[in-house]
């Protein structure tokens, strides 16, 4: 019964045509983690594998240089 | 010669070393014929999560074009330096030549805050003026285009 109506997801990255993913750009990177931290799936948020495969080393960056946390558990 | 973009994060009782050793550090790389393409110091930072009980640390940001043999001597020159708690060294296809989106984060804030604070002042200021009604009428304090300057973040 999916009567509800559901946001089409659509890949941010093919939609702006993005040739890299920075780990720099946090804003960016925060909006594809979830509250504890975790990489969102693709599943969910509909970024193509491409893409979320460049996006999973940059945020695994990111969290190496102590600019993402790992977990929302860091005393 | 390749391209790299290194970023090192240096423990903050030994921030004031950071020009010596940012200095240090493009002389390896120059002096074989290395070019550094893009340096920047993002400053003090909070940390995501603590490492060694360290809440805040130093980064700087450098993109080089460097032989192996030079980026060999700074990464050992990393490891034992005790005031380097980290670094990152990847590889790049070309040379990064405009501000890193870190720094420009921190600027928009910074700018941002300003704005903040005039837009505080310009209140204060016309507050003042207006409680006191003899007084001379507020200056016409010019609005900040705020709309345009605030982004729209989309879903």
């Amino acid at each position: 019964m999916s009567r509800f109506f559901r946001r089409r997801k659509f890949c941010r990255f093919t939609a702006e045509g993005v040739t890299e993913i920075d780990y720099k750009d946090l804003d960016t990177l925060k909006q594809y983690v979830s509250e504890t931290g975790k990489i969102v799936p693709s599943r969910i948020t509909g970024t193509k594998a491409k893409y979320q495969r460049q996006l999973a080393t940059a945020v695994k960056r990111a969290r190496y240089l102590a600019l993402l946390p790992y977990t929302d558990a860091h005393h | 010669m390749r391209h790299y973009e290194v970023v090192f994060m240096v423990h903050p009782d030994q921030s004031e070393q950071v020009p010596g050793m940012i200095e240090r550090y493009s002389n390896v790389i120059t002096k074989d014929g290395g070019t550094v393409h893009r340096l920047e110091d993002w400053g003090r930072r909070q940390l995501a999560y603590h490492i060694n009980k360290i809440h805040k640390a130093h980064y700087v940001l450098m993109n080089v074009e460097a032989s192996n043999e030079a980026m060999e001597e700074l990464t050992t020159t990393f490891r034992y330096n005790d005031a380097v708690i980290r670094n990152l060294v990847i590889r790049r296809d070309e040379p990064a030549l405009e501000e890193s989106l870190i720094m420009k984060a921190e600027r928009e804030d910074k700018e941002r805050k300003a704005r903040y604070q005039e837009r505080q002042d310009n209140d204060a200021r016309r507050a003042a003026a207006e409680a006191p009604a003899e007084e001379a009428a507020p200056e016409p304090v010019a609005d900040e285009p705020e709309a345009a300057t605030e982004e729209t973040t989309e879903e």
